[in-house]
């Protein structure tokens, strides 16, 4: 068994039985096998000294259970690692940050408390999964979309306070974005409310996320400054169809315009998740594997040699596949002028149309949707599909971390980014990774995310070579102002030193408030690099 | 191949040995009055030896639920619906994505995995096979031979397995837990089998 940091035995057995009192004792999970069920699947330290893992769990039912185990954490010097679902896999799942702690797990607080169809709203509790919320809309007939992550099976309140995204139009897929207000425990186990929420009688605390005053709502996004009891999401109106289109641009140097006119069309509201091709840079395994190993072979090649590949391969630079939500007198129009402008813009440019169907789906012909995340269906068919593939030729592992950098919405900065990595694995004496086709991940509609991923087993050695490979790779990409939005817990502070301007001025004004708000820093130490004066390391 | 020689020389001990002398048609009728810790099982349909796991499973009288790669509807539907209300062990015959995918999604029941093997089959048709957990199924799993047909073996081993001991959220040892990821060799067929309690 583990013990939280400077916490007695006796320290500790006397919380679990304060934590029995508050949620009965069947909720109190302190074996060794309740508590490796906490464990991190894809923990990049697994089976070492230093692995993130619980010292208990609890799982309260009510608002007011959770305040008692608050006030009992605060007794104690006990830290909590709350968690939703807790299937952020890659992000730390449902480990808690700093080792020893004890999981808050709120997968009891599963009601689906409103969905209100003509304002397009619900308000949810941690427990709800994007599962439960879908069924619970499907049985009703509601005529609102999700818009989900993939795999599914995480919780809207989860995967939003982690910044996680989804698949449909910008206002929706980003998570935290399409909130609308909270109900948070604090450290001292007060409760509160943000925005409307914050009046008693008022009824619009779904419509409108400011109220007045400061809006405190992101303090509880990737931090530890209170628990999430309730969260208020706004839903997509059921489109009446949903349409696709294909476009590719012949050119290596087309990508600029096309960013441009798609960018365009999203800033507008006019499409949803823009998904990004490269017909000619489709990897080491594509059809061209054995060309693109020439272009790469003397290291990153010329402007010039890069357009004449693409001539002597005979297919397009890049495609990108466009998607539209709305009445089908809509959809249609604006895959129409989507053509237009673009085909203006780019000599050579091709269309395809794609497929257009009316919402929503039948319930029969869910299974057979072959992208069910952009029709705001959950799914866990990512694992099956990732499961077996050349990458694990051999020797699979046992599950990834990720990082992805945010760079500006322009090829250049892509461009510039897909070199610098393929150069820093070279340096690392990896296989060569990446091409002069890189294409972008567009979950947040502004920014463009590139990155990359590395293997976790359950091999400490090899462990040790992806965290070698991961650090190294925060480092140089930082040094050109790419950083990651969000990481595993084993390279969180890593990650929040990135963001340094005027000396850490943003971390320490963090620290400042997490002083003030949670002086016995019971909540989620350590997360993104927000530490209590306690456990905090001297900073020059 | 096992065969009924080869379970008496393993002498399980939480196997019937008055099971294995009978011929089929018998045992069928046997297994009836026997029973078997296992009212649920999880088998994917894309795969033979699940196909045959399943069939052998039927005859005392489990619950088979057939997957094609992906649990959500299962879950979500049906078993989640089910172990709420009662929890009681689950057997399964699956690739690792499945168990993988059960494994994260029983924790919302308390319930684990305790037992598992891992199939790994060659692509000229030898399987390796590597178990972990509740003792009596591990000491049976790990002396499967290397010829097909360790899906119906396995299907005999878990409807013969009366549960002995087996008593749902009672601490045990976790090493059956999370033992690996979803990912498997691409050159090679990776089943595994199973038991959530």
């Amino acid at each position: 068994m583990v013990l939280p940091p400077n916490v007695s035995q006796a320290d500790f057995n006397a919380a679990l039985n304060e934590f029995r009192s508050a949620v009965e004792p069947s909720w109190v999970f302190s074996s060794d096998e309740d508590v490796a069920l906490y464990r991190d699947s894809y923990s990049i330290n697994w089976g070492e000294p230093d692995e993130r893992v619980a010292s208990a769990a609890v799982a309260p039912a009510k608002v007011e259970e959770v305040q008692q185990i608050v006030r009992t954490a605060n007794r104690y010097r006990i830290p909590l690692y709350p968690i939703s679902t807790g299937r952020n896999l890659t992000y730390g799942g449902s480990a808690p940050n700093m080792r020893g702690s004890v999981v808050v797990d709120l997968k009891r607080m599963n009601r689906v408390l409103e969905v209100d169809e003509k304002r397009a709203f619900a308000l949810v509790e941690p427990g709800v999964s994007y599962f439960d919320l879908y069924h619970y809309i499907r049985e009703r007939n509601l005529k609102v979309m999700l818009d989900v992550p993939d795999p599914g099976w995480g919780s809207p309140m989860g995967n939003s306070l982690d910044h996680g995204a989804g698949y449909t139009m910008a206002a929706f897929r980003d998570h935290f974005g399409a909130h609308c207000g909270m109900e948070v425990v604090t450290p001292d186990g007060e409760l509160i409310r943000t925005g409307m929420g914050a009046v008693p009688n008022a009824d619009s605390w779904q419509d409108f996320h400011y109220g007045a005053g400061p809006n405190v709502d992101g303090l509880f996004a990737q931090s530890n400054f209170g628990i999430v009891t309730k969260m208020g999401f706004w839903l997509m109106p059921m489109p009446e169809a949903f349409l696709t289109g294909t476009v590719t641009a012949p050119r290596h140097q087309d990508l600029e315009a096309l960013v441009y006119e798609v960018s365009y069309l999203e800033d507008l509201g006019l499409t949803g998740m823009p998904q990004y091709g490269s017909p000619v840079g489709r990897g080491a395994f594509g059809p061209g594997a054995a060309a693109m190993a020439s272009l790469m072979q003397n290291g990153w090649p010329s402007a010039e040699a890069i357009e004449n590949f693409v001539t002597a391969q005979k297919r397009p630079a890049w495609s990108v596949q466009l998607y539209f939500y709305g009445p089908e007198e809509t959809v249609r129009a604006t895959w129409q002028a989507a053509k237009r402008r673009i085909g203006k813009a780019i000599a050579g440019a091709t269309f395809q149309d794609g497929e257009f169907m009316t919402l929503p789906i039948p319930k029969e012909n869910e299974p057979t949707q072959s992208d069910k995340p952009r029709l705001g269906i959950p799914a866990l068919e990512v694992f099956n599909m990732v499961a077996r593939n050349q990458g694990n030729a051999n020797d699979p592992s046992d599950g990834h971390a990720d990082l992805f950098v945010t760079i500006p919405r322009k090829a250049s900065a892509l461009f510039e980014a897909a070199r610098v990595l393929y150069e820093t694995y070279k340096e690392l004496g990896m296989p060569a990774q990446g091409n002069p086709f890189p294409t972008p991940f567009t979950y947040y509609s502004r920014c463009f995310w590139t990155g990359t991923t590395v293997p976790t087993w359950r091999d400490p050695e090899k462990n040790a070579r992806s965290r070698a490979i991961f650090e190294k790779v925060i480092n140089r990409c930082a040094e050109h102002g790419w950083v990651g939005y969000r990481t595993s817990p084993a390279f969180q502070d890593l990650l929040i030193s990135k963001y340094s301007f005027n000396n850490h001025a943003l971390l320490r004004f963090q620290e400042k408030l997490k002083d003030s708000i949670d002086p016995n820093g019971i909540i989620s130490p350590g997360r993104y690099g927000i530490w209590p004066a306690s456990m905090r390391k001297n900073r020059a | 191949m096992v065969n009924r020689r080869t379970v008496l020389k393993i002498g399980a001990t939480t196997l019937t040995g008055a099971l294995v002398n009978l011929p089929v048609l018998s045992r069928k009728a046997a297994s009836a009055r026997t029973h078997s810790a296992f009212q649920r099982a999880v088998f994917d349909d894309r795969f033979a030896e699940c196909q045959a796991f399943a069939t052998e499973l039927e005859s005392p009288g489990a619950l088979t639920s057939a997957i094609r790669g992906d649990v959500a509807k299962l879950w979500y539907e049906d078993l989640r619906v089910h172990l709420s209300k009662k929890r009681t062990p689950v057997a399964g015959l699956t690739d690792r994505p499945g168990l993988f995918c059960l494994e994260e999604l029983a924790r919302d029941v308390g319930m684990r995995v305790i037992f598992r093997a891992d199939h790994i089959t060659e692509q000229n048709g030898c399987t390796q096979h590597a178990a972990v957990g509740l003792p009596s199924l591990v000491a049976v799993a790990r002396k499967l031979a290397p010829e097909p047909g360790f899906g119906r073996q396995m299907a005999r081993l878990f409807s013969q397995f009366d549960g002995g001991g087996l008593n749902i959220g009672e601490p045990r040892d976790a090493a059956a837990q999370k033992l690996t990821g979803p990912f498997s060799p691409e050159n090679k067929t990776t089943l595994v089998s199973w038991v959530i309690a």
